[in-house]
């Protein structure tokens, strides 16, 4: 086999390959680089250094119930999704119910739906039942949108499983849900942080469903910024974009280092 | 096995939380979509029309945002094609040790905010934004290039969200390809070019259409990168129905296009898993 037919990539490849990984980054450089800017418009490169604008954010009430409101979301609709997902799927994954490959097409359904559909449907159902603007519709709300990132990856764990580990525990004695959460939950555990940091961000991200179901002062951090941008950009916009770019860094991060989490994606 | 009667109460709460917050709320978006709207009074009673989606089809302006939706999604699934294959290669057949920091930098903007990242475009591409002021000062332009509220910004903003989704897709595709066959051809005394057209690409093609499938559908979809950058009056879709609900609070209208939507993009869905079995079924 000469060099050149080796299937590995050539310099040109490379090179598209590494413009394409600096045009993935270039967004987050720039908004980074605008948070330091001492002008009160958007420059870059940024005009002087400053840490004001953290200063404004970290002290603007509006953003602070924003975070608050956002974390509770996404802190609650995982649990929630948690809970009912994995014991869905572990209830899919054994065939203990008829009818099991319709059952995973609708739980997956709102991942193929629009999210501006499922927003407004939400919007005329809440509107109807008083729902809306609380934080329980919110929160169901959240569910549907994250539930199906748990259900995929606690589906995909237990298929790598083998079944006859929780037979054994069985055998010797142990109850269905002790088998369960000593024996397949360890085993799964992985896929199911990964799934659970899918959900976590998919709620911390999401607008189209969110900003029909708010009502008055009571929004989320993803939401805020997207209605202060239609109103004009201030570089404090810049800043909690900073905070949040730092943080999804961190995560990122601490999961590949935990557990590998490029595996799960 | 487990008992059915386990295993139903294993699945109800989910079904039920979810009939009850998607299920029904979805369908009862259909009876308003042959609605109609009397001005400052809400639906008006009793009315059963076709008239909302009639106006879909006939409208020039309708007519001229789905098509744009549409164009968007081709446009932007053919970029992320072009853009993402070399870096999927890159990361299936580079060096090992280039792996998995590769990939890391392609899941951390996929995992970022999305209002985050299209504020980042909003600051490249404004009129006096970095791009249009480094082309100034290079001296290439003497005005600024229009490159938002337009197809331009909405396409790079949209590539750039969706580009990581085509990337894992791609890679995991060429990651499939057998070694040896393309081996053998090149044993054979095929070139380079030709082993990659003639065994790597069509090997890779299910991810292909995996991929492109899964970034038209997100890109018609989008409803948060094309209002920020397209702003108020460059609309597609799904921009369009968030002003019918919002602003123009005809909901039987929103509710129309909503369906119109929802059908495109299940469509593309159904249609593709039927040409996948197809294929599955001749190899």
């Amino acid at each position: 086999m000469s060099a050149d037919t080796d299937g590995r990539p050539g310099p040109g490849v490379t090179l598209t390959a590494f413009a394409v990984i600096v045009f993935l980054q270039v967004p987050v450089v720039v908004v980074i680089l605008a948070a330091f800017s001492t002008t009160s418009y958007l420059t870059i490169p940024p005009q002087g250094l400053t840490l004001a604008w953290f200063g404004k954010v970290l002290s603007d009430p509006a953003y602070l119930s924003a975070i608050r409101m956002s974390l509770i979301l996404a802190c609650g609709s995982t649990v929630i999704s948690l809970v009912l997902g994995v014991a869905a799927a572990f209830a899919l994954f054994r065939k203990a119910v008829p009818g099991s490959e319709a059952i995973t097409s609708f739980l997956m359904a709102p991942l193929v739906l629009p999210a501006v559909v499922i927003g407004v449907a939400l919007l005329q159902y809440f509107s109807l039942t008083g729902l809306r603007g609380g934080l329980f519709g919110l929160l169901m709300a959240h569910v549907v949108i994250t539930v199906p990132y748990i259900v995929r990856s606690a589906l995909a764990s237990l298929s790598g499983l083998d079944l006859a580990v929780e037979e054994a525990a069985r055998v010797l004695g142990a109850s269905g849900f002790a088998a369960f959460r000593l024996v397949t939950l360890p085993l799964i555990a992985p896929g199911l942080v990964a799934g659970a940091l899918f959900a976590f961000i998919t709620s911390l991200d999401n607008v189209p469903v969110t900003i029909f179901l708010i009502t008055g002062s009571q929004t989320t951090l993803p939401v805020l910024i997207f209605t202060s941008v239609e109103m004009g950009i201030d570089p404090s916009v810049a800043a909690v974009s900073t905070l949040l770019i730092v943080a999804t860094g961190i995560v990122l991060l601490l999961a590949e280092r935990r557990f590998g989490f490029h595996r799960f994606v | 096995m487990i008992a059915t009667r386990h295993g139903l109460l294993l699945i109800a709460p989910l079904a039920l939380v979810l009939t009850g917050f998607f299920l029904v709320p979805v369908l009862m978006l259909l009876p308003t979509s042959f609605g109609e709207t009397v001005p400052g009074a809400g639906l008006a009673p009793g009315v059963w029309t076709l008239e909302n989606y009639a106006l879909i089809i006939t409208d020039d302006y309708y007519r001229e945002v789905i098509w744009r939706t549409l164009g968007l999604g081709f446009f932007v699934t053919v970029a992320c094609l072009l853009l993402g294959y070399p870096l999927a290669y890159l990361i299936a057949r580079g060096p090992e040790r280039w792996r998995v920091p590769l990939i890391l930098l392609v899941i951390f903007p996929m995992m970022l905010n999305l209002v985050v990242r299209s504020f980042g475009w909003i600051a490249l591409l404004a009129n006096r934004g970095l791009v249009n002021n480094l082309l100034i000062e290079l001296g290439l332009i003497a005005t600024p290039l229009k490159l938002m509220f337009n197809l331009t910004g909405l396409m790079i903003g949209l590539t750039h969200i969706y580009l990581p989704f085509m990337v894992l897709m791609l890679v995991a595709a060429i990651r499939n390809v057998p070694r040896d066959v393309e081996a053998a051809a090149a044993t054979l005394g095929s070139s380079r070019a030709h082993v990659f057209a003639a065994v790597t690409l069509p090997l890779s093609a299910p991810g292909i259409l995996a991929g492109s499938i899964l970034v038209f559908v997100l890109t018609i979809s989008a409803l948060v990168t094309p209002r920020m950058l397209g702003g108020p009056t460059y609309k597609v879709m799904a921009t369009l129905i968030y002003d019918e609900y919002m602003q123009l609070l005809d909901w039987p209208r929103g509710s129309a296009l909503s369906f119109a939507l929802t059908l495109m993009a299940v469509g593309i869905i159904w249609l593709s898993s039927r040409l996948t079995r197809r294929w599955a079924g001749m190899a």
